[in-house]
């Protein structure tokens, strides 16, 4: 909608040298004036002093201080009339916009805008200029000729007080021109406000000369200066356009496939390999489309299919099948169906809930853990290690459930013990960093722009208050997967979608497509990883050579989560509130923008033309600029988490806060509405091959159609007692977070490129003791935590290692190496500098608070945690890996972290033999107390705990 | 705090040798040499399956993007067509990415010339590399799909735009070993971050290998991280400590059985007590004549920084450490291409040129691949009205020098006016191919595998070396 300008022209005002209608001596005198339609114009005709003149001009009712104006006037310049500088002088004619009207002779003054004509190379042009002798010059004016002649003058800065420091100047201009004037001139002095407009002449203009002007307007727009209807705005188009397609499978293709390929290109036997009544194959065979590329066309042009002897496709089936192509493939999935992979695979068949075995070694059996382990024992010859002594078991419980070396022994039962750590709040910031780990989980975008995400830390607390409240697993995937969609709105399901929200996001991205299919990518490989330990990475660009995983399941797979985004979603019960205040942000936002776009675009910048925020925010008028960082302070203080959120399918419309990135993602809600998911031949975002509906993998049966909430449904099922994958994968997690390595070593791929597991009936039975707990986490913990199995001792057996030498049956414990956040949180924790922290933004890295609370920006993480192999952040990370470097005791011995931390457990020690009970939670044996008092008699006590420190003791969980 | 002084409280004599004499004095005698040889496997030089041609890489990232059309290859026909739009035969085979601008060529703001017996063409922006022509292979052919700094880094130096795989300099350490105990076998420098492109740690990371192959990433005149003995620690003190941290091990390792893992970790202290001897010494450049601090430009601000790192990169290599990756940003000229290209070449050029120099003096460059080049190239166009030239990954060139490279040689072709290849493509994973080549090492057949995944270098990308790099 344009705004009117309000500049009117007084035109009574004109005053005009000669040549207006003028009655006549003698003339029979009419009554009143003429009266006149729009076939007549009035035309004035202006003639020269030989000195500066301005011969036509008036005031603006009002001063005109907006952003821009357009000028038109038309000329006709007698040819008799005009010379040029071979001939005599040439000629000089203006119209100016000046502050003051002035006089009949008065010159204007530098920095005021003229558009006229001028001499340059002996010619008279048509020209802009601000000031005498640097003039842009137009095309050459011939004499005779009517021309109309447009500018427009303009501010690249808005401001009343802001100079019209740009002019350009079309002559005779199209509707098309608007972005390439023939003459532009700028000038940062120019006059900041428009009092007067008019014509002038100059010293070139002789008494002779026969200019004659009409036509005259001043408008603000492009449209109207060229009185050119308005223009029909058209709404912005979705992001993806869908052809209307015009070639129907059933109908059109099918019948042409049938009578010309299937009798040798389908069913069991296909010659050549090639099917064609399955719809994976016929991409094969074709370019996403794209008919002229397609390997199918090209062999029916060419002649060599059908083969010698059989019917030809004639022309007008082959235009159809390349129409069929061009159109993405419209395939009937109930006509010919993709064929169900059948599988044998374990992992994909059903839990059945196997029996406890019956053992022989029944004394040594604490939980029915200890009867599957003990089986495996009894078949392989291996005995068991003895129990493991109290203190090791206290240390052992401790560092693992809590990630803290034990306080003092209570005396409890070591069942008691468990218990008291699982309720210890210190359990979910172990546990709940394990979990962070598979979610990928950072506090920034990644990338190279990696601008921090500062709401992405309640997702962090959401999943430590996870483990400590003992959240059932089915909430607890569901929450993650679908929390925005479930009902009734709780902020806290909004704040689990940080498990989606976590992917990387490059913020540098220009094109949305790929910035989109990113994310796309990254949901659907770090989900399936998480949830179900399977790898569908490779099902992104072809049908999966080893899982029976179809490209097809992967975009089915990605389309669950494609009418989503990530986003600093407002929590607050403010929501109105939030709305307008968000609202309002954006449209100033975009005000500046577009005018900064339109700036560059009419400096002559090619398109597509890009402003980055910081640009935009740079360019805002003092007055845009003061209102906008007061709105962005107030939607700052309203409780925000950097969330995954789908308007299309959440039970409760939240508003979402501005994130800041150089080029984030479209944030309008109707982009999201009409995604549709396609399949990507090859995992190109370029190769957008059919359509897809939401969908599990086919081999786990189908899925309804329809979804209207579509990662409830995903949830659902995953969740459901007959998934064969979700409650394994999660028992084997649990396992391996005790034992170091999994039943299935794998952790994230049970596919079949994945390890077998080691005892796949305690899987299994372990699986279905989950299911019967109604998904109680705590449940299989005690299953485990309370068995022989976990409380053996880790004495080594010659004999046993000669049958399993790497202790996959379980004849011992392994000791393993701490992991980073645990050496760093048991070091502060022994020097008794553990600062406590109950949650909130992350802290600095210099902070004493426990590892999981320190600042986690992607290629930035904390050095300590980089060196002893933590996650980092990228991609889901199924299992650390320990390395060995010597950049490892490089900071075990002088950084200033250990340093201070042994001066501090000196200094709370006391004693030798206090700081070896502190560190290793056992008194010193003689020995080793001789040699550390030794030293701590020659370097101080400090010194001998810094030893302790670096000791394996101290650093693996025994 | 004078941590230098502290340095020197070490006895440089003490080796490996003479340190684990003394911590079997101390009564650690069942530090079993079958431990050390355990580890030995992991550290020490593996078999390559070729005969290698280069034992060390030297690859100078030139982040931000160099423009081919105004370094290594040459195209008059972009004066000529200054200011018209790309011609429709170029611009139909331009990859449909944002920022592949087609409209207003520019012509470079450098002359070319050919140079040495080769008679390689090289821009007067180079006159210093130019000089050393005739040990240089260009690859005018690079080409990729990814037009944006953080992925395209990752392209270039982990062969994927997700920076999760490992990158070249971690798959090289992992395949070969280290030659040396006393300094980490892969170091990464980033030099001059004033460009708007902040190091991926992607480049220098060990993604799914173990961390222990990833690059250390060292300020030249810093040092390496946590090298420098606390204030007060003596070298006696610290032998002391690291005899009590041995003897409390042993008691644990005895306690719980074979486990190789704690016998590296062992092993691991004695390594970082050399390293704290070697460290120091390798970045005391002021043993180096003055003619070699001039040569490296040590003395102009403008090119000390690269200068240093160019110097103790050859210092790295003359002590072992296999790979060397010096990142140099800045080469992003989105506007003004012939002030920002200026600044970075004044910046590099005599560094790089005096490197090169170097290490032939020494004898060096026949076993040093050294590796040039950024994450893309740049339009032959102008980006909107800057003078300056965008992202390009269509066409760019690298060049390599040394470790068995033939000088003085051309690969590859580009159109007209440098926008896409047309001759010999060689994607960011041939490459990589082409260097691991030169170490002796098939990228198709160097396996790990990751947790029951058989990886390879190149991943499901592929790719294959360009051997005709080679003399």
């Amino acid at each position: 909608m344009r705004r009117s300008l309000a500049i009117k022209l007084v035109l009574l005002l004109f005053c005009l040298a000669e040549g207006t209608l003028r009655t006549q001596a003698g003339e029979i005198p009419l009554q009143g004036d003429w009266k006149t339609n729009g076939l007549v114009e009035t035309r004035h005709v202006i003639t020269g002093t030989e000195a500066r003149n301005n011969p036509l001009r008036t005031k603006l009712e009002t001063p005109f201080t907006g952003n821009e104006i357009y000028v038109r006037y038309r000329l006709h310049y007698d040819a008799k009339t005009l010379d040029t500088p071979t001939e005599d002088e040439g000629e000089f004619f203006v119209f100016w916009l000046d502050r003051e009207e002035g006089t009949d002779g008065s010159t204007h003054a530098g920095n005021v805008p003229n558009i006229g004509l001028h001499v340059s190379n002996e010619q008279n042009h048509f020209m802009v200029r601000y000031n005498s002798g640097q003039e842009k010059f137009a095309e050459i004016v011939e004499g005779d000729r009517e021309y109309q002649i447009v500018a427009r003058l303009w501010k690249s800065k808005p401001g009343a007080d802001q100079p019209f420091d740009q002019l350009n100047l079309w002559i005779n201009p199209t509707g098309d021109d608007e972005l390439s004037p023939h003459a532009t001139i700028s000038q940062k002095n120019a006059i900041s406000s428009i009092g007067a407009v008019g014509f002038s002449t100059g010293r070139k203009t002789e008494y002779g000369d026969r200019i004659e002007v009409w036509d005259m307007g001043l408008t603000d727009s492009w449209r109207e200066i060229l009185k050119l209807p308005p223009k029909v705005e058209t709404t912005a188009p979705a992001e993806m356009t869908v052809m209307e397609k015009t070639v129907h499978f059933d109908k059109d293709i099918y019948p042409i496939l049938k009578n010309r390929c299937f009798s040798c290109h389908a069913g069991e036997d296909p010659e050549s390999g090639v099917s064609l009544d399955i719809l994976d194959e016929v991409l094969n065979q074709t370019a996403p489309r794209n008919a002229d590329n397609s390997q199918l066309i090209q062999l029916i042009v060419k002649g060599k299919m059908p083969p010698e002897g059989e019917q030809k496709v004639t022309s007008a089936e082959l235009a159809t099948l390349k129409t069929w192509i061009d159109e993405g493939l419209d395939w009937d999935e109930q006509l010919l169906p993709t064929p169900i992979p059948q599988t044998k695979h374990w992992a994909f068949q059903p839990i059945l809930r196997p029996e406890i075995p019956d053992v022989l070694n029944k004394s040594w059996t604490q939980t029915p853990v200890d009867a599957f382990i003990a089986a495996q024992h009894e078949e392989n010859k291996l005995s068991p290690a003895p129990r493991a002594e109290r203190e090791i078991l206290l240390r052992r419980l401790s560092l693992d459930l809590r990630g803290l070396p034990p306080q003092t022994d209570s005396k409890e039962s070591i069942a008691n013990i468990v218990e008291q750590h699982l309720n210890d709040p210190a359990y979910g910031e172990r546990w709940g960093r394990h979990w962070l780990d598979i979610a990928r989980w950072a506090e920034s975008n990644g990338h190279q722009h990696n601008r921090m995400r500062p709401y992405a830390w309640r997702y962090r607390d959401w999943v430590i208050d996870a483990f400590n409240r003992k959240k059932p697993f089915d909430d607890f995937l569901r929450e993650q997967i679908a929390g925005d969609e479930l009902t009734p709105y709780d902020p806290a399901n909004i704040v689990a979608t940080g498990f989606l929200s976590s992917a990387r996001y490059s913020g540098n991205e220009l094109d949305k497509e790929i910035q989109r299919n990113d994310i796309l990518v990254d949901l659907v490989n770090t989900t399936s990883k998480a949830f179900l330990g399977i790898t569908m990475e490779c099902a992104q660009c072809h049908t999966h050579k080893f899982d029976p995983l179809t490209i097809r399941d992967y975009y089915r797979m990605q389309a669950f989560f494609a009418q989503g985004q990530p986003g600093n979603v407002v929590l607050s019960e403010q929501r109105e509130r939030a709305k307008q205040l968000i609202a309002e942000r954006w449209r100033i936002f975009d005000t500046v923008h577009h005018r900064m776009v339109e700036v560059r675009r009419r400096q002559g910048v090619p398109e597509p033309i890009y402003v980055i925020p910081k640009s935009v925010e740079r360019g805002m008028q003092p007055e845009e600029k003061s209102r906008y960082n007061q709105l962005n302070k107030q939607i700052a203080e309203l409780e925000q988490a950097w969330s995954f959120y789908s308007p299309v399918s959440a039970g409760t419309d939240l508003p979402v806060a501005p994130h800041e990135m150089r080029w984030p993602l479209p944030r309008d809600e109707a982009s999201l509405e009409h995604r549709q998911t396609m399949l990507l031949v090859r995992g190109d975002p370029m190769s957008k091959g059919p359509t897809v509906d939401p969908g599990w993998p086919a081999v786990f049966g189908s899925t309804p159609p329809d979804l209207e909430q579509p990662r409830s449904a995903l949830s659902d099922w995953m969740t459901s007692a007959d998934n064969p994958l979700t409650a394994r994968v999660w028992v084997n997690r649990i396992w391996q977070w005790h034992f170091g390595q999994g039943i299935v070593e794998t952790s994230s791929d049970f596919g079949t490129q994945g390890a077998k597991p080691t005892h796949p009936e305690l899987l299994d039975w372990l699986a279905s003791e989950l299911i019967a707990s109604d998904w109680n986490t705590n449940h299989i913990h005690r299953l485990i935590l309370n068995s022989a199995t976990y409380q053996q001792s880790s004495q080594f057996s010659s004999e046993n290692a000669a049958i399993d030498p790497e202790n996959k049956l379980y004849w011992r414990w392994t000791p393993r190496r701490l992991e980073a956040e645990t050496i760093r949180d048991s070091m502060l924790a022994v020097s008794g500098q553990l600062e406590t922290f109950a949650g909130g933004p992350s802290r600095s890295h210099g902070s004493n608070c426990r590892s999981i609370y320190l600042l986690q920006k992607r290629a930035n993480l904390p050095d300590q945690q980089l060196l002893f192999d933590s996650a980092k952040g990228i991609v889901s990370c199924a299992r650390r890996r320990v390395s060995t470097s010597a950049l490892q005791p490089l900071w075990l011995l002088n950084s200033d972290f250990s340093q201070t931390a042994a001066q501090h457990l000196a200094q709370r020690a006391g004693s030798v033999e206090k700081a070896v009970r502190l560190t290793f939670g056992r008194p010193a044996t003689p020995e080793e107390q001789q040699i550390l008092q030794t030293l701590a008699d020659e370097h101080g006590l400090a010194s001998a705990c810094l030893t302790l420190l670096n000791a394996h003791e101290f650093l693996y969980l025994p | 705090m004078n941590t230098r002084t502290s340095h020197n409280l070490f006895d440089a004599s003490f080796n490996r040798r003479t340190a684990l004499k003394g911590m079997c004095g101390l009564g650690a005698s069942s530090l079993a040499l079958q431990s050390l040889l355990a580890e030995d496997a992991q550290t020490i030089i593996h078999k390559p399956h070729h005969t290698p041609t280069a034992t060390n890489v030297i690859f100078l990232f030139m982040s931000g993007g160099p423009s081919q059309v105004d370094t290594f290859d040459p195209k008059p026909e972009l004066t000529r067509l200054e200011g018209k739009d790309v011609p429709e035969s170029i611009a139909a085979q331009v990859p449909k990415i944002k920022r592949a601008g087609l409209k207003n060529i520019m012509g470079s703001p450098w002359k070319f010339d050919k140079h040495g017996e080769s008679g390689l063409p090289i821009s007067e922006l180079l006159p210093q590399t130019a000089k050393l022509a005739d040990e240089l292979c260009v690859i005018r052919s690079m080409t990729h799909r990814n037009p944006v700094h953080g992925p395209g880094e990752c392209v270039a130096l982990t062969g994927t735009a997700s920076g999760e795989r490992p990158s070249l300099g971690a798959w090289s350490i992992y395949g070969l070993g280290r030659m040396t105990e006393e300094l980490p076998a892969f170091i990464t420098m980033n030099l001059h971050n004033d460009g708007m492109q902040t190091p991926q740690a992607a480049g220098w990371n060990s993604g799914f290998l173990p961390t222990r192959y990833q690059g250390t990433v060292v300020n030249p005149s810093k040092g390496i991280q946590f090298v420098d003995m606390p204030q007060g620690v003596t070298t006696d003190q610290r032998r002391r400590e690291l005899d009590v941290i041995q003897q409390l091990n042993q008691k644990f390792l005895d306690s719980v059985g074979q486990q190789s893992e704690l016998e590296a970790r062992m092993r691991s202290y004695q390594m970082a007590f050399q390293m704290q001897t070697a460290a120091p010494e390798l970045f005391d450049v002021k043993t180096e004549t003055k003619e070699i601090q001039q040569a490296y430009g040590l003395d102009d601000d403008t090119t000390k920084t690269v200068g240093h790192g160019c110097l103790i990169g050859r210092r790295m290599v003359e002590r072992g450490v296999r790979f060397v990756q010096i990142r140099v940003g800045g080469w992003d000229a989105h506007s003004g291409i012939k002030g920002n290209h200026e600044r970075l070449a004044k910046r590099t050029d005599g560094p790089i040129a005096a490197l090169l120099a170097d290490l032939k003096t020494r004898g060096l460059l026949d076993t040093t691949l050294v590796v040039w080049g950024g994450e893309f190239g740049r339009t032959p166009t102008m980006e909107g009205r800057g003078k300056g030239r965008d992202h390009s990954p269509a066409a760019y060139s690298v060049w390599l020098a040394g470790g068995g490279v033939k000088g003085g040689h051309i690969i590859g072709a580009t159109d007209d006016i440098g926008y896409t290849v047309t001759d010999r493509p060689v994607k960011p994973q041939d490459l990589h191919a082409t260097i691991l080549h030169a170490l002796g090492i098939n990228s198709e057949k160097l396996t790990y595998n990751h947790h029951g995944l058989i990886e390879t270098p190149l991943g499901v990308t592929g790719g294959a070396a360009v051997t005709d790099v080679f003399g």
